[in-house]
């Protein structure tokens, strides 16, 4: 097993990733997700640029003031994530777990508030096939709905392990869906 | 001041730092919703897409800097994170400036 804290580089063989808070493979997944929702923003807006008229009326088929409830939701999810680490690292575990479930509660808030959209999308007749612009609607927020699914799990993990390690981790997970959110939520729902 | 009292400063002053960049989200997220309600359901127009993305700018590093704690990072990562933001929201802008 190699000594990490006499390793060659002295950093325990993260190299620049060490010089990071938090776990490294956290950043790496966090780095990693930016580049492929970065991609998905790129398709959508070039898509928008050749199709405006297309893209004009189905943002005007979305509710905005959904789209900033969700935004509300979720920031201060993220202020609860943040709150619940600053605990952890007091010793304080159940204030700590409080803090959490607030986070995962306003992440599930968020879930309902996507399914209420979904669900009046679907009561006029839209779905993923009906043209580009909610192919990619579609694909977008529900890629990032499964993210939101996946950092309420990993919330309840490390609510459930409380670690510091743990709750950095956790935390750092649920930032990220919170930082796509952020650019996601402005191209799709605001500019139009 | 003893040991505890530095503490409690301490743990003060991280809450403040996450209170004030949670309002600093909820205040960005409120100026973008003005800017682009203010021109009604239509066309947003160029000023309002780029109040818009310069207000998601500000947000994402807000969540890097206070709740990912980007900011104990060293100034290369900072600066990766702040170009590739702004490299993404250029081209997205460069896109409605185009369309």
């Amino acid at each position: 097993m190699t000594d990490t804290a006499t390793s060659p580089t002295g950093n325990g063989g993260w190299g620049a990733l060490s010089e990071l808070p938090g776990n490294p493979i956290m950043w790496v997944l966090i780095i990693s997700e930016l580049l492929v929702f970065g991609a998905f923003f790129l398709g959508f807006g070039v898509s928008r640029m050749l199709q405006p008229e297309l893209f004009r009326a189905g943002q005007a088929m979305l509710d905005i003031r959904l789209g900033g409830l969700n935004t509300l939701i979720l920031v201060t999810s993220g202020w609860a994530a943040a709150k619940a680490v600053q605990a952890g690292g007091l010793g304080r575990v159940a204030l700590s777990r409080r803090w959490l479930a607030a986070a995962m509660a306003l992440g599930l808030a968020f879930l309902v508030v996507k399914g209420i959209e979904y669900a009046d999308k679907a009561a006029h007749g839209i779905d993923i096939e009906t043209n580009t612009f909610f192919t990619l609607f579609y694909l977008m927020t529900g890629f990032h709905a499964l993210h939101v699914v996946m950092g309420v799990i990993v919330l309840a993990i490390v609510g459930w392990k409380n670690s510091v390690e743990n709750l950095e981790t956790g935390a750092a997970f649920w930032h990220m869906v919170d930082l796509i959110w952020l650019i996601l939520f402005p191209i799709v729902y605001l500019v139009r | 001041m003893n040991v505890s009292e530095t503490k409690l400063e301490t743990t003060t002053d991280t809450s403040r730092r996450l209170l004030f960049a949670w309002g600093l989200l909820v205040g960005l997220t409120l100026v973008s919703l003005v800017a682009v309600l203010g021109f009604g359901h239509g066309e947003t127009g160029l000023a309002a897409a780029a109040v818009a993305l310069t207000a998601s700018y500000f947000k994402a590093r807000a969540v890097l800097d206070h709740f990912l704690d980007l900011r104990r990072a060293g100034p290369g990562w900072r600066h990766f994170f702040s170009g590739t933001l702004i490299f993404l929201l250029g081209c997205l802008l460069a896109t409605y400036a185009f369309a």
